[in-house]
C-alpha cells in the first residue's frame, strides 16, 4: 500500500512540473509584460532613452535579461523563476530542524500583499463551499441513478434523465441572477441575504447562531453550484448499477430468491459505488472553475473572486498563483481518490 | 454447395444469369440516423440549432434600422431606394455566400449520393464539388472584404422616421424588428433600461439600445464561438490523440502528461489566465476556448486509436507503405469518429456556456459586439436594482441552445451505442 501511494506521488511530480512550465510560458509570452511593468513603476513623460533603460531594468527584474542586457535563455529563466517560487527552508518541529519547501508566489500588484497570504485567507472559503456542494450532489444523484437503473426504460428513467440534463443546461449566470434578484433582493422577496458569508457583527452570536447564519448565507450559492452536477453523476451511477446487475453474483442472489429491492440495496449498491469514487476527483475542476462565477455573483471573498479580480485588473502574478494552486488541489484530489479507490477495492493491484 | 456456407447462391442456368434482387445496404450512419430521428426531442433540438444558425445568417434582414425599401420624392418623380441591401456589411455578405455554398454542396451531395456509381468515384466527386464550392466561396468572400467597405450609420430608424414625418420620404417597408444592434435612443429622451413596450419589445439596455435586436444579433457570436472553438478543439485534440494512440509507448506517455496538465488546471481558470494575458477580442476568445478544451477529444481519439492499431486492416495499410498522414486520417480516423462526434457536440455546449459566463463577468467578447452573457449582465446587480425583463430572455436563449446541443449529444450517443440499440 505504502509503495503504491509513494508511486502515485512520484507520478504526480512530472505533471506538477509541466503545469508550472505551462503557466510560466503563458505569462512570459504575454504581450507587454516588461513595458507594462516598467510603466507601472514610472508614469511621467520620459525621453526614449530613459524609457528604454526602464524597460531594460524591468526585464532584468523579471529575469529576462542579465546585467549587461543580454537575453537569458528561456530554460534558465524558468529554473530561476522556479527557484524563486519554491525554496528549501528549515522548519523547527519540537526543537528539531527539518528541511522543507517554502512556497513564495510573489506579491500581488493590486492588494500589495504576499499572494500566499491572500490564498491562505480565501482558500478555506472556496473549499468549504465546494465540499458541501459535492456532498449534496452525491446525496441526490446516487438515489436518482439507482432508481433510474431499477426502472430502466420506464417513465421515471426518461423523466429523470431529461430533468437532470435540463438542470445541467441551465446557465449558472442566469439561475444565479434570478435567485439573487427574486429571492434576495429587497424589492422582491428578500428571503436570503444577497452577499457575503455572515452578517457584519457576529460577536454576540453563540456557535449555533453563527452556524445557522452561515448556512443561511450559503443556501443560495450552494443551490446554484449543485444543480448542474446531478446529470453526470446519476448517469454514471445508473450505468454502474446496470453493469453490476448483469454480473454473476447478482444473478446468484436472484436465483436464491431475493427480492429486487434487497439485491439492489444490499448487494449491488456497494459495488456500484466504486466508480463514483474516481469520478469525485473529476468533478472538482468544474466546481473550482464554477466558483469563479458563483463567488463573484454572491460577493464571497474566495479563490474564485480573487481570480476574477486578478483577471479584471490584469494582476498577472495572482492569476498565475491561483492557476497553480487550483491545479495542485486537483492533482491532490486525484491522489486522494486513487488511494480511496485502492482501499475500497482490494482487486486493485498495488504495483 | 460449399459456397453456401458464406452466402446462399441460387444455382442458375448458365445461359440466363439470374438477376439477384438488389437489396440496398444500410450503412452504419443510416442506422444511427434512424435511431436518432426516432425521438422527437432530438428533432426539436436539431430544429432549434438550425433556427439559430439561420438567424445568424439572416439577422440583418430581421433586425435592422434600415428599411428594405423606401421612396424619396424628387423633382423628376419618385425614386425607390433599397437601403437595407445597400448597407449590408462585408461580413453579412460573406455569411450569405457561405450559406449559399453550403446549400449548393448539400444539393450536389444528395445528387452524387443517389447516382449509382462506384463508391470511390462517388466520394471523389463529392470531394471535387466540395473543393470547387469552397474555392468559389473563399474567392467571393475575399473579394467582398477587399472591395466592400462597411457603411455605418448608428442612428438609422429614428432618422428614417423623422424623414417620413417631415414628408421627405414615403412608402418605407421596415424589417420586423426595426432596430439595429447599435442604434441608441437619443440620450436626451432618457430611455435607458426601459420596460418592454410597443416600441422596444424586450426593453432597452443601459445606453438605450433595443434588447431584442441585440438578442437576435448575438446568435452570430454564439454560432461563431460554438463552431470555430470546436473546430480548433477537434484539430488539436484529434492530432494529439491520434499520435498518442498510434505510436503508443513513449509518445503516449508524454501526451498523456500534457493532457493531465491541461486537465489539472480548471478550464474556466485556465481561460481566465489566457484572457488576462492575451486580451479578449472575439477571435482571441475562440482561440482560447479551443486551446483549453481539447483534452476530452484527445482522450477519446487516443482510446479508439489504441484499439484500432492492432487491427488487421491497419497492419495492411502500414504494409502498403502509406504516408503517416494518410494512414492516420484516411484509414483510421473514420473508424474512430463516433465518440469524437459525441464529445464535440457536448464541447460546443460547453464553449457556449463558458463564453456567456465570460461575457457576463465582463471579460468576454468586447462590448460593442452583442452577446447573450453581456445582455444578461445589463439586468444589473441583482442584489440592488434587478431588471428581470432584461434577464429572462437572454438566459432562456442560452439555456435553450445549450440544452439543444446536450440533447443532440445524448441522442447521438444513444443512437451510436450498440447496447442501447439492442434493447429497443
Amino acid at each position: 500500500m505504502l509503495t503504491y501511494i509513494l508511486r502515485r506521488i512520484f507520478l504526480m511530480i512530472p505533471t506538477l512540473i509541466g503545469m508550472t512550465l505551462m503557466l510560466f510560458m503563458v505569462l512570459r509570452f504575454a504581450p507587454g509584460v516588461a513595458s507594462g511593468s516598467a510603466l507601472s513603476s514610472g508614469g511621467e513623460m520620459q525621453s526614449s532613452e530613459a524609457r528604454n533603460e526602464e524597460i531594460r531594468r524591468a526585464k532584468e527584474r523579471l529575469g529576462m535579461v542579465d546585467k549587461n542586457g543580454a537575453a537569458i535563455p528561456m530554460w534558465k529563466q524558468y529554473f530561476v523563476w522556479l527557484g524563486k517560487t519554491v525554496k528549501i527552508d528549515t522548519y523547527s518541529v519540537s526543537g528539531v530542524n527539518i528541511p522543507g519547501p517554502v512556497v513564495d508566489l510573489g506579491t500581488s500588484v493590486k492588494y500589495r500583499k504576499p499572494i500566499v497570504e491572500l490564498i491562505k485567507e480565501r482558500l478555506p472559503v472556496t473549499i468549504s463551499i465546494n465540499i458541501i456542494a459535492t456532498v449534496i450532489v452525491y446525496m441526490i444523484a446516487i438515489p436518482g441513478g439507482m432508481l433510474s437503473a431499477a426502472r430502466r426504460g420506464a417513465t421515471f428513467d426518461h423523466a429523470w434523465s431529461f430533468f437532470t440534463i435540463s438542470l445541467y443546461s441551465l446557465p449558472v449566470i442566469w439561475i444565479g441572477s434570478m435567485a439573487i434578484g427574486f429571492l434576495a433582493n429587497r424589492d422582491y422577496l428578500a428571503w436570503f441575504p444577497a452577499a457575503g458569508l455572515h452578517v457584519t457583527d457576529t460577536t454576540s452570536h453563540t456557535f449555533f447562531e453563527y452556524a445557522m447564519d452561515y448556512l443561511w448565507h450559503l443556501a443560495l450559492p450552494i443551490l446554484v453550484s449543485t444543480y448542474g452536477g446531478f446529470a453526470y453523476l446519476s448517469k454514471q451511477m445508473r450505468a454502474s448499477m446496470l453493469d453490476n446487475l448483469e454480473l454473476d453474483y447478482a444473478r446468484t442472489a436472484r436465483a436464491k430468491g431475493l427480492s429486487g429491492f434487497v439485491i439492489a440495496t444490499r448487494h449491488v449498491f456497494r459495488n456500484s459505488l466504486l466508480p463514483l469514487i474516481t469520478i469525485a476527483a473529476g468533478i472538482i475542476p468544474g466546481l473550482l472553475g464554477g466558483s469563479v462565477i458563483i463567488e463573484t455573483m454572491f460577493s464571497i471573498k474566495g479563490m474564485g473572486e480573487l481570480t476574477y479580480q486578478a483577471t479584471l485588473g490584469r494582476d498577472l502574478p495572482v492569476i498565475q498563483a491561483t492557476g497553480l494552486v487550483s491545479g495542485a488541489i486537483v492533482l491532490i484530489s486525484y491522489l486522494i481518490t486513487d488511494i480511496c479507490y485502492a482501499i475500497a477495492d482490494p482487486r486493485v493491484s498495488y504495483d | 454447395m460449399f459456397s453456401g456456407v458464406l452466402k446462399p447462391v441460387m444455382i442458375a442456368d448458365p445461359a440466363t444469369p439470374a438477376l439477384e434482387p438488389r437489396t440496398e445496404g444500410v450503412s452504419f450512419w443510416q442506422v444511427a440516423g434512424r435511431a436518432f430521428s426516432r425521438r422527437w426531442l432530438n428533432l426539436i433540438a436539431c430544429g432549434h440549432i438550425a433556427c439559430i444558425a439561420l438567424l445568424a445568417v439572416f439577422v440583418p434582414f430581421i433586425a435592422n434600422g434600415h428599411p428594405y425599401t423606401i421612396v424619396y420624392p424628387t423633382k423628376a418623380g419618385h425614386v425607390r431606394h433599397w437601403p437595407l441591401f445597400a448597407t449590408l456589411s462585408a461580413l453579412d455578405l460573406c455569411l450569405l455566400v457561405i450559406f449559399a455554398g453550403a446549400v449548393a454542396f448539400a444539393f450536389f451531395y444528395r445528387r452524387f449520393g443517389r447516382t449509382i456509381v462506384d463508391r470511390e468515384d462517388r466520394s471523389a466527386a463529392r470531394c471535387e464539388t466540395l473543393f470547387i464550392i469552397m474555392g468559389i466561396v473563399m474567392l467571393i468572400s475575399g473579394a467582398l472584404f477587399y472591395f466592400h467597405g462597411s457603411p455605418l450609420n448608428p442612428n438609422d430608424y429614428r432618422s428614417y422616421e423623422a424623414m417620413i414625418k417631415e414628408g421627405r420620404a414615403s412608402g418605407a417597408l421596415f424589417p420586423p424588428v426595426h432596430w439595429s444592434s447599435s442604434e441608441q435612443e437619443p440620450l436626451i429622451a432618457n430611455r435607458t433600461f426601459e420596460f418592454p413596450s410597443a416600441d422596444h419589445w424586450l426593453g432597452t439596455d443601459g445606453i438605450g439600445r433595443d434588447a431584442l435586436s441585440r438578442l437576435l444579433w448575438s446568435t452570430r457570436v454564439v454560432m461563431g464561438i460554438g463552431f470555430v472553438a470546436e473546430a480548433i478543439v477537434l484539430i488539436i485534440g484529434i492530432t494529439i490523440g491520434a499520435m498518442m494512440g498510434y505510436f503508443a509507448s513513449k509518445v503516449d506517455l508524454l501526451g498523456m502528461r500534457l493532457v493531465e496538465i491541461f486537465e489539472a488546471v480548471p478550464t474556466f481558470i485556465l481561460i481566465l489566465i489566457f484572457v488576462a494575458t492575451y486580451g479578449r477580442n472575439i477571435f482571441m476568445i475562440m482561440v482560447i476556448l479551443g486551446l483549453t478544451g481539447w483534452t476530452g477529444v484527445a482522450r477519446f481519439t487516443r482510446a479508439e486509436f489504441l484499439k484500432l492499431r492492432k487491427l488487421d486492416y491497419v497492419h495492411a495499410a502500414i504494409a502498403t507503405g502509406l504516408p503517416l498522414r494518410r494512414l492516420l486520417f484516411r484509414h483510421m480516423l473514420p473508424n474512430a469518429l463516433t465518440p469524437i462526434i459525441v464529445t464535440a457536440t457536448f464541447g460546443i455546449a460547453g464553449a457556449i456556456m463558458s463564453e456567456s459566463g465570460l461575457s457576463f463577468l465582463g471579460v468576454g467578447v468586447e462590448p460593442p459586439t452583442p452577446s447573450w452573457g453581456a445582455l444578461l449582465n445589463e439586468a444589473g446587480n441583482p442584489a440592488e436594482t434587478f431588471r428581470w425583463w432584461l434577464a429572462i430572455a437572454p438566459g432562456f436563449m442560452i439555456f435553450l441552445t445549450v440544452f439543444s446541443y446536450n440533447i443532440i449529444g445524448e441522442g447521438l450517443r444513444d443512437a451510436i451505442d450498440p447496447r442501447t440499440n439492442r434493447v429497443r
